[in-house]
């Protein structure tokens, strides 16, 4: 009896063993089934995930290669993807995210080297190939999209009220007076969710405050302070915005910012191109605008490198990996790319793509003849901690809130840096 | 002879499974959370965290910015711990006197209503409520406007002044069901004797609750609290779904267990890679704080025997 029961637990012990064994067998079967190889990628865009499977339902066609999208909840992206790349079970081709957070993951050698990527160089200016791009001038992603940040506004409530499309803050402050004056609510913009009057509102008006691409290049090697009079007014200029964001401002998050401006509550949003979809069926005229400079100062406009695709430097496939790279580094890739990626995600690379949306087209345009830069805290100022980021983020809410004036928020904004930022 | 032997230990046998299932997935990560608290962040590919003793410690509690989250959220806690000892236990005991009240009619209805919160998911309930407290066009909002109190409708999510009030009522409205049905269960367990010679004796109404049922509960009063205490001090959900990780507006709703989120498993937004070396010490130091907190509430509140 006895003896019986030790013979069955030792069986069971190795079915058990051998379970995983079997479970792996199996998957490499799948893996390698009649279609030949099939890749993974990782994004953060769960949004997309019907385009991303037409497009490369369409890349299969000419090559025989399927490429599964494996998307994240966009915030948990990250450390997701660090997780897996930790535990050995990254994905073979995965969305970057530019400068730091990507460059971090590039050091640790997860990203595999893409500076000989066929095209990548040829086809992509050095300006926007650089958020992927190391220090010492190692690609680690291609470029895949950009974002552009600028103001929605309700056409028909400018039309009723007399606007016209604001070419100054000065005039622009005066709309978001005469709206108010009129009973609407100017800007739908609140502060609930943090993130958003950072990133769309602060870090969109920001180039047109400190000089573009060439001003952060001042605050980031040191020539200009952090908290110097142009960001003392840029502060300013968002805390004068606050009596003109709807009630209870403090409250309202994203979603309902977005709610406000589709159903006509309020005339203006400041909001990324990435929500070009989400407005589509809106009953009103829509238009957006770039968010215009002080009087006098040269018109800049955030253009934000978003997302950059790279491979798996442990990849099983590195050579289709790197084939699906070099094919989206082609005009013709980029060109299927846009056809099937939603509205507001802009090619990088240099060839004249076109875009047929007509709102996406027209907010495309604006960028044209602009002096373009990135979100500011982007590329030096996330590392640390607190990072710029949240500095910036809380110094814009108190700020908006009253709580501290413009210039104490840029005092702390610098003060935070000075702990563990060296201008270089 | 020999089998009787082996007999006398085969109840071990039946320990194993549990055994192996709480050293597995209880004591084991416990434990390994501990050692993670003494390794830094992510390394490079292969290396792994390299060992750094006692520094996650050291900077939780000696670096100023990091210090000054963990204290804020260490306070935040013991005030949402507060608020729901206040507003859910004590109005849970009331609830389970009125039921439990011989002349209560319908008892098993309003049991119902109060319990069914309990069921609902919190990421249901906060995002309800989340919409009833908008200032746009949130229902109390909508009540007030209407009978001209607009200047009462405040952005109780949003102002410092009202945001962690606000969570932990919602939490306790959530959760009054539960300390309710367990004080209305002890409640039922007391002998109808000991009421009726304290009646007899001519104890009034309030006389019997204060030195009869309550006395008689007080070792439910203990257990209520201590789940209460380490239910707070793991509190995340709420806080997660009501406003953000970050625990908006200025830290002023940041938990516990939302500062352990943000360091050890989220990272902070945007870049969010998180540091599982200093959560983990968050993690430990919080729960070496639920210990010295639950030995003391058991202390106070066991009943003598």
């Amino acid at each position: 009896m006895g003896k019986k029961l030790t013979v069955l637990t030792a069986l069971a012990l190795c079915l058990t063993m051998a379970l995983p064994l079997a479970a792996g067998g199996s998957k490499d079967a799948a893996k390698k089934g009649s279609s030949g190889t099939v890749l993974t990628m990782g994004s953060w865009r769960a949004d997309d995930v019907a385009g991303w499977t037409a497009l490369l339902a369409e890349y299969k066609k000419a090559t025989g290669v399927e490429i599964q999208f494996k998307p994240t909840n966009p915030p948990d992206y990250n450390a997701t993807l660090r997780l897996q790349l930790e535990s050995g079970t990254g994905p073979d081709l995965m969305f970057a995210r530019s400068y730091d957070t990507g460059i971090d993951l590039f050091k640790n050698g997860y990203f595999a080297d893409v500076s000989a990527i066929k095209g990548l160089k040829e086809n992509f200016s050095e300006g926007n190939r650089a958020p992927w791009t190391t220090a010492d001038g190692k690609a680690f992603a291609i470029p895949l999209f950009a974002v552009i940040q600028s103001v929605y506004y309700n056409k028909d409530i400018f039309a009723a009220n007399g606007i016209s499309v604001p070419k100054t803050w000065e005039e622009f402050l005066a709309a978001c007076d005469k709206l108010k004056k009129a009973g609407i609510t100017p800007i739908a913009n609140g502060l609930a969710d943090e993130w958003d009057i950072n990133e769309c509102f602060m870090m969109g008006i920001l180039p047109n405050f400190v000089g573009g691409y060439k001003g952060r290049l001042e605050y980031e090697t040191g020539k200009r302070a952090f908290n110097d009079a142009n960001m003392v007014k840029a502060f300013q200029a968002m805390a004068d915005l606050a009596k003109y964001c709807p009630d209870g401002y403090e409250a309202i998050g994203y979603n309902d910012s977005n709610a406000l401006f589709a159903t006509g509550k309020a005339a203006m949003y400041a909001d990324g191109s990435w929500s070009l979809d989400t407005f589509k069926d809106m009953g009103a005229n829509w238009g957006n605008f770039a968010f215009p400079a002080p009087a006098g100062a040269k018109a800049a406009i955030c253009f934000h490198a978003d997302a950059g695709l790279t491979m798996n430097a442990a990849t099983k496939h590195p050579a289709e990996a790197k084939a699906f790279l070099e094919w989206l580094c082609t005009p013709e890739g980029a060109t299927v790319a846009a056809r099937y990626l939603p509205n507001g995600f802009y090619p990088m690379i240099s060839a004249n793509i076109k875009i047929e949306d007509a709102h996406s087209a027209e907010l495309y345009g604006l960028i044209q003849g602009k002096d373009q830069d990135v979100r500011f805290c982007w590329p030096k100022l996330m590392s640390g901690d607190p990072s710029g980021y949240v500095l910036m983020n809380q110094g814009v809410i108190k700020a908006m809130k009253g709580q501290i004036t413009a210039k104490q928020a840029a005092d702390d904004f610098a003060a935070g840096l000075a702990k563990w930022y060296k201008p270089n | 002879m020999k089998n009787r032997k082996l007999g006398q230990y085969t109840w071990y046998c039946y320990l194993v499974p549990a055994l192996f299932f709480y050293a597995v997935f209880m004591a084991w990560p416990l434990a390994d959370s501990i050692r993670l608290s003494l390794y830094s962040a992510s390394g490079p590919a292969g290396a792994g965290r390299t060992f750094v003793g006692f520094d996650n410690y050291i900077r939780l509690f000696t670096d100023p910015d990091t210090s000054a989250r963990f204290w804020g959220a260490f306070g935040n806690t013991w005030y949402f711990f507060f608020i729901n000892m206040v507003c859910q236990n004590v109005l849970a005991i009331v609830f389970a006197l009125m039921l439990s009240e011989r002349t209560m009619k319908g008892s098993r209805v309003y049991q119902t209503i109060i319990f069914i919160p309990v069921t609902l998911a919190i990421l249901v309930t906060g995002y309800l409520w989340k919409l009833i407290l908008n200032p746009q066009w949130g229902a109390i909002a909508q009540i007030l406007t209407k009978l001209d109190l607009k200047e009462l409708v405040k952005p109780w999510l949003g102002d410092e002044r009202y945001a962690l009030t606000t969570v932990a009522l919602v939490s306790s409205w959530q959760w009054v069901g539960i300390p309710a049905m367990m004080f209305f269960a002890g409640l039922q367990n007391i002998p109808d004797e000991l009421l009726e010679a304290a009646e007899i004796d001519g104890a009034s109404k309030l006389g019997k609750i204060l030195s009869i049922r309550l006395p008689l509960i007080k070792p439910v009063i203990g257990i209520v609290t201590i789940l209460t205490f380490v239910n707070n001090f793991n509190a995340f959900d709420v806080v997660f779904a009501m406003e953000n990780a970050n625990g908006a507006p200025s830290y002023s709703t940041d938990l516990i267990g939302t500062l352990f989120y943000r360091v050890g498993i989220a990272g902070q937004h945007p870049v969010g890679i998180p540091n599982p070396g200093l959560g983990s010490a968050i993690a430990t130091s919080t729960f070496i704080m639920l210990m010295a907190g639950v030995v003391g509430i058991l202390g106070l509140t066991k009943s003598e025997k």
